[in-house]
């Protein structure tokens, strides 16, 4: 049958699945996200919610099944029989310090990035940051490449990153992945990207400039 | 509306190869737009009574917020705690980021609050990508001449132009940032050319454009020195001096522990974007959870004048199906890449690239006319018919679509084996405060820029202009409230809400209502009691 077709009869069929939120006992219809859920079972200042489609990184939450205990996003996650539920505070701000503006040579970029990151090339390789990533992210490959001076390559494995920051909860080592992944793009564009069709209409529009400049200054006289 | 196809019968009759007819003679745009277009609804407008924009015409539900009562009075002042900054950025979406950076770079202190996390926003959910004239066939003319058609010629051209001209200048600040562009082999910026563009003009990052901007404008605010963040504090109301004649600071609350606060400084600008959340006409949205248009009320408060309060964008690709995405947008992108709009009789029915507007009363009147296809007695949609789509193109939709493919995908649908069911949804406000090139409101100190801002999209947005806009605007503003050199507020009030209030008892209007709204009725639980 058609995936339209047999989710839109469960839909209409809507059983009840009792779970608990940040230790409400709630419940839900089958097809809801967890965001919805908390907000139907009116769960009060559920605040932590953004784009409602798993882009913005906002809804982190912790979900407890039995004994086994994971990190999500809550609007990505549907209801379920028995599931307990706690939205995560707000990250704490990062450790990590370096503005962009600041790089002034290329050549230099690998002892910046030691500087700012010593930590990155002490990953311990215990995975927790790839399970944590709700993106299912090579986060620790990432930070792998990034050590090993690929930032390019380290850039395009955070790729979908949505700085939901679960990667930084989890490592051990206080290595900060969200933020070493964002290095790695920010530094790829800062310094390579170049595209001539952009340098060729910039140059244009700045002459151009100069022209209208020259001529208003000459009509002055 | 109950007539339409019942979904089975219309997904039987659906075939990605069938004969999908010629497309009819589009036969007058305005009586189609006049007829079907929202904005156009019977009841929906209607005559705003006080303040700025006395006499002009409104959405009805904007209307009521306009002219309602404010969160707080002077009482609720005394002993509040004060902080100073020389730029207060209310709004952390991308025209927020960009003014903070720009202010910032100009050696002012920023302080940045905003509602939910840094970040949370419109802009980090634009998909198709954002405008700027820098193929060797297109011109910043042509780029100008372009929004203001599209805009039904209702924009301010200063603006417009002002916003072209800024474009390459954009993208060259956005790569300095450290954001990312798709290319082409030989190194160009890759362009698409979406509806209403006489060139290829859309710059993107695959389909995660403002993702991208975002995450990066994000990390160089929080890295910033001189920018310090507030996240879950909304602002609730501005603050005037003791005439009610400037701005001169505002009110925030939190929403992690209800301790309001005050911030006294020198410029304000606002940056709170759109209002998709307020739900227009009953329309489903697009936009994220802090969209409620509290920017407007606060703006129109204190005595700025607004503009086009009439007229919104319904995109008309929203999903459909599955409910939880209800509102949630399939980019234009698609449509640009040469998806076709298809009825539930099979057939084609508009040129799918027309101006959004025109588009979207193309799909209302199918919908409302029986040829649409209906899931239940609510919800009636066309198809977007994404397999043909495959058909023609293999594997565009996993290449260049990631993030429509990665969201469909968690609800089991394959958009590239079965068509998308759409409608249209409120999706952005074309309108907003009045503004001049710097960003400046007609009340002095306050600037007002990004989506809360009118007189670029006249009365239609085309795709791009609105991230193109943010930045173009954001950092204009950041650098002209920077500039001001006076010494800074001597006293802060909240005479303007006086005033209002006295022009709405004389006009005999009741003061039931409190805005801004902050949040939806049904996010709100525990955070108050309005
Ligand atoms: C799904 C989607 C796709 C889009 N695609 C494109 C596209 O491809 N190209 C394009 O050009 N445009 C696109 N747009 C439009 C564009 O993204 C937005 O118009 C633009 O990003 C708005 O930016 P902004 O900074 O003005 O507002 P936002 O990015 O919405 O930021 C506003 C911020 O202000 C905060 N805020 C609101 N009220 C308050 C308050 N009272 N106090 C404090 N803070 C407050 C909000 O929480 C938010 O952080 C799209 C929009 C959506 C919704
Ligand atoms: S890489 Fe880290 S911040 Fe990015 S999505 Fe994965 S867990 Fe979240
Ligand atoms: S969590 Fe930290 S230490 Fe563990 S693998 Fe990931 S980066 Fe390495
Ligand atoms: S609300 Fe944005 S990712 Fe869940």
């Amino acid at each position: 049958m058609s995936a339209i077709l047999s989710k839109e009869n469960e839909n209409a069929q809507q059983p009840d699945v009792a779970l608990t939120i940040n230790g409400l006992a709630v419940n839900a219809h089958t097809g809801m996200t967890l965001v919805e859920a908390a907000w139907h079972a009116g769960v009060p200042r559920v605040t932590s919610v953004g784009c409602m489609e798993g882009v913005c990184g906002s809804c982190r939450v912790m979900l407890r099944r039995g004994k086994d205990v994971t990190v999500g996003l809550a609007c990505q996650t549907f209801a379920e029989e028995g599931i307990e539920v706690v939205f995560m505070p707000p990250a704490s701000a990062p450790r990590h310090h370096y503005e962009i503006g600041d790089f002034k040579d290329a050549w230099d970029i690998h002892a910046r990035f030691q500087d700012i990151f010593p930590e990155a090339s002490r990953c311990r390789h215990c995975h927790g940051c790839d399970s944590a990533c709700p993106k299912g992210i090579t986060v620790e490959n990432g930070v792998a490449l990034a050590a090993a001076g690929r930032y390019r390559d380290a850039g395009e494995a955070f790729f979908e990153c949505v700085m939901c920051e679960l990667c930084d909860v989890a490592c051990p080592e206080l290595i900060a992945p969200a933020h070493v992944g964002l290095f790695c793009r920010r530094v790829t564009a800062h310094f390579h990207l170049r595209p001539p069709n952009l340098i060729y209409r910039l140059e244009e529009l700045r002459q151009e400039r100069q022209s209208v400049a020259l001529i208003e200054s000459d009509e002055e006289k | 509306m109950s007539n339409g196809i019942p979904l089975a019968e219309a997904l039987a009759r659906y075939r990605p190869d069938s004969d999908i007819g010629s497309l009819p003679e589009l036969a007058d745009t305005d009586t189609l737009l006049n007829t079907y277009h929202p904005d156009h609804l019977r009841d929906s407008v209607v005559k705003l009574a006080v303040g700025a924009n006395t006499g002009d015409h409104c959405q009805h539900e904007l209307a009521g917020l306009l002219q309602s009562e404010a969160f707080i009075d002077e009482a609720d002042l005394a002993g509040t705690p004060v902080t100073d900054a020389d730029v207060l950025v209310i709004g952390g979406g991308g025209a927020g980021c960009a003014a903070a950076l720009a202010a910032a770079e100009k050696g002012a202190r920023v302080l940045l609050v905003t509602k939910l996390r840094l970040g949370d926003s419109n802009t980090v959910m634009a998909e198709g990508g954002i405008q700027a004239a820098i193929e060797p066939d297109d011109s910043v003319q042509r780029h100008v001449q372009d929004t203001l058609r599209g805009g039904h010629h209702a924009g301010d051209p200063a603006l417009v132009a002002a916003m072209a001209e800024d474009g390459p200048e954009v993208l060259r600040w956005l790569i300095r940032q450290g954001m990312q562009f798709e290319q082409t082999p030989s190194g160009d910026l890759h362009t698409r050319r979406a509806g209403g563009m006489s060139a290829a003009r859309l710059v993107h990052c695959r389909d995660y454009t403002g993702l991208e901007m975002m995450r990066v404008l994000r990390e160089a605010v929080i890295q910033h020195r001189s920018i310090e963040v507030w996240e879950q504090s909304p602002a609730v109301e501005l603050l005037s001096n003791e005439h009610g004649q400037k701005c001169v600071g505002a009110v925030l609350t939190s929403l992690l522990d209800d301790q309001l606060r005050i911030v006294r400084t020198r410029s304000v600008i606002l940056a709170t974007g759109g209002l998709g959340r307020l739900h227009l006409n009953g329309f489903p949205t697009s936009n994220h959870l802090g969209a409620t248009g509290d920017g407007l009320v606060l703006a129109y408060r204190i005595g700025a004048r607004l503009r086009e309060l009439d007229s919104f964008q319904y995109h008309p690709t929203g999903l459909l199906h599955p409910s939880h995405l209800a509102g949630k947008l399939v980019t234009e992108g698609v449509r640009a890449a040469g998806a076709l709009l298809v009825n539930g009789l099979g057939r084609r029915f508009i040129d799918e690239l027309q101006p959004r507007d025109v588009v979207c009363a193309a799909i209302l009147r199918e919908c409302s006319e029986g040829r649409g296809i209906r899931i239940d007695g609510q919800r009636v949609g066309v198809w977007l018919d994404t397999p043909r789509l495959e058909r023609a193109q293999p594997g565009l939709l996993e290449k260049q679509f990631p993030n429509l493919m990665t969201r469909t995908r968690v609800s089991g649908i394959d958009p590239r084996i079965e068509p998308l069911l759409v409608h249209p949804t409120l999706h952005y406000q074309n309108g907003g405060a009045v503004i001049d090139t710097n960003g400046a409101t007609t009340v002095p100190g306050l600037y007002a820029v990004g989506e809360v801002a009118g007189g670029i999209h006249g009365r239609n947005r085309i795709m791009g202009n609105a991230l193109l806009e943010i930045i173009s605007f954001g950092r204009r503003a950041g650098i002209a409230a920077t500039a001001s050199r006076d010494r800074g507020p001597k006293k802060v009030t909240l005479e303007h809400v006086n005033r209002l209030r006295r022009a709405l008892t004389l006009a005999g209007m009741p003061l039931t209502q409190r805005a801004p709204r902050i949040l939806p009725d049904y996010a709100a639980g525990g955070v108050w009691k309005r």
